[in-house]
């Protein structure tokens, strides 16, 4: 174990048990993942694949069957082992009785920040997620969904994490917005701070995260960088004749070379040879049909 | 100790929003003014001379009676009010505190926190417990004075409803608390401890049930519980003697009570750690 790693679990696993009927559900099967300080890294998984659960375990709000969670080396079951952590969560709820002020002082204060660095904190962080300070003494039951995602992220971010757990992020956030939150991640990325992010929108974890871990059935079932798994599936090559221009996908280096050679005594001129990648999406549905 | 602070000031918060905490002010204020600007109270010679409400002439029976006796006759009403109306009435407002903190979406945020869960319920209970006591202390607190202050006579005996109304409400608030943790519903968060207070007379009346009763397990379960539950309607009686000036009698039902609100803390406790959220 060491706390070189932002988050690690070793054979995680949860099983649900209905309190009546006594029936399991698996949710999550012996994850062992390994999260690497400063990086940026998406859990992708199908709905019900056990992302939310697995999420929930490293937070204590789930509590494992079998297996550890350790974020920077402590167990997850100390609650002193979520301090450097902020969270969103997908379906929050924040009471509709705080203003948005109110409710980042009484998150910050549960993260045990000081009132003087809490007052101070507040505003800078409102304009940080692109909200208008105006809205601080609004109740947040007036908040638009965009707005509470944003004082969500704000409420994620007041105690200065270290590392960061967002659960579909820009759910509800114009496109305006989703490239704001982007850059308040891009700023914290720069800054040091482990971004984990849990989210079905495959183009936003392509944009943002290094690192991806594809979950299906509560099985890690693709692990790697987002340049590795999406990269080295072959090349395209366009070329011409009179008829005008042909496309051909190849294999390998070899087979382009050959290709080339053929294409060439036949009268065609080469036009372009790219090395081709797939797009995570192809990568994700692939690793969650059994196909990878 | 922010966190813990914080919690609190969440509770009174919510308390607020939902009007709970300004509901059961503005009553326990009501009934102070009433004393303070509509009763009005004439001592001669240590009697009472003249009561007047809303300036005419009231109280036919009180007229002449020594001032000590209607003082403590409204202390004695103000605590069985207490212990009746007031208890339904703070359970019945409060008993949605706890289940709301349990809802998706915000306990998870809360759990989030580098807080334990044990502090997160401790925090949520005296929170709840000073919504209410905040109300207990302005009701008998003012009655108090008012008719110290209007009769001269200074009942402190009365005072003991503040600590012993906070005690039986806390002792509720554990049943409370255990009902939200197990079901996260308020209405049957409310309906366990309020049927505890309607069967706490009936079951204290264990000597009269001892001798009706026919068969021996019955009365074995009528005494099982009768000692098992908060024993409201004692400590409440309790109360309402050393209000008067009788004394307290056995601390019997204060340390079973307390036993009791306890055992059903900690068990809510110990369900709340092992819960997935």
């Amino acid at each position: 174990m060491t706390a070189e790693l932002a988050i690690e679990t070793t054979d995680l696993r949860k099983v649900f048990r209905n309190r009546w009927s006594g029936k399991e559900v698996c949710a999550v099967e012996n994850i062992s993942l390994r999260v690497n300080r400063g990086t940026t890294f998406g859990l992708l998984g199908p709905n019900g694949a056990g992302k939310t659960t697995f999420v929930k375990m490293l937070l204590s709000a789930c509590i494992p069957t079998a297996g550890t969670a350790r974020v920077y080396g402590k167990d997850t079951k100390d609650p002193e082992a979520r301090r450097p952590i902020g969270y969103l969560p997908e379906n929050h709820r924040f009471p509709t009785y705080f203003t948005g002020a109110g409710m980042l002082d009484f998150y910050a204060a549960l993260s045990g920040v000081d009132s003087a660095k809490r007052r101070k904190l507040i505003p800078e962080l409102f304009e940080r997620v692109g909200l208008d300070p105006k809205w601080m003494d609004v109740r947040v039951g007036k908040y638009s969904k965009g707005m509470l995602q944003r004082v969500g992220l704000a409420q994620a971010l007041i105690h200065s994490p270290s590392l960061l757990v967002l659960d579909e992020p820009s759910d509800g956030v114009d496109p305006v917005g989703r490239r704001q939150i982007r850059d308040v991640l891009h700023a914290l990325e720069a800054q040091g701070v482990t971004i984990f992010l849990n989210s079905h929108l495959l183009q936003e974890v392509e944009l943002f995260c290094r690192d991806v871990a594809i979950v299906n059935k509560g099985r890690v079932v693709l692990e790697g960088t987002v340049s590795d798994l999406t990269a080295g599936k072959g090349y395209k090559l366009v070329a011409m004749n009179g008829s005008g221009p042909k496309e051909w996908n190849l294999g390998s280096r070899e087979e382009a070379n050959g290709k080339i050679d053929d294409l060439r005594r036949e009268g065609f001129s080469i036009e372009s040879l790219v090395p081709t990648t797939s797009r995570l999406e192809d990568v994700f549905i692939e690793a969650v049909q059994g196909k990878k | 100790m922010t966190a813990t602070f914080a919690l609190i000031v969440d509770t009174f918060r919510e308390a607020m929003a939902r009007k709970i905490f300004w509901g059961l002010f503005g009553l326990s204020l009501l009934m102070v003014l009433f004393f303070l600007f509509i009763m009005k109270i004439d001592v001669v010679e240590g009697a009472t001379a003249t009561i007047t409400l809303f300036g005419q002439k009231a109280g036919g029976e009180h007229r002449d009676m020594a001032v000590d006796k209607l003082v403590k006759q409204v202390h004695s009403s103000i605590s069985t009010f207490l212990y009746s109306f007031g208890m339904f009435l703070a359970v019945f407002a409060s008993a949605g505190l706890i289940p709301s903190v349990l809802e998706p979406g915000r306990i998870e945020v809360m759990l989030s926190k580098p807080i334990s869960r044990a502090h997160l319920l401790m925090g949520r209970f005296i929170g709840n417990v000073l919504v209410v006591s905040c109300n207990i202390v302005l009701l008998v607190g003012g009655v108090w004075l008012i008719f110290g202050w209007k009769t001269g006579v200074w009942s402190p005996g009365f005072l003991v409803a503040i600590p012993s109304t906070i005690f039986v409400f806390s002792v509720l608030l554990t049943v409370v608390v255990l009902a939200g943790v197990l079901w996260e519903s308020t209405a049957v968060s409310t309906m366990i401890p309020v049927v505890m207070m309607i069967l706490s007379p009936i079951l204290a009346q264990e000597e009269t049930a001892r001798k009706l009763l026919s068969s021996e397990w019955s009365r074995q379960l009528w005494l099982f519980l009768y000692v098992a539950l908060p024993k409201v309607y004692d400590v409440g009686k309790m109360t309402l003697d050393i209000t008067l000036g009788q004394g307290a009698g056995s601390w019997w039902p204060i340390w079973s009570s307390g036993a009791f609100g306890i055992l059903v803390y900690g068990a809510a406790q110990w369900i709340f750690e092992k819960r997935d959220f």
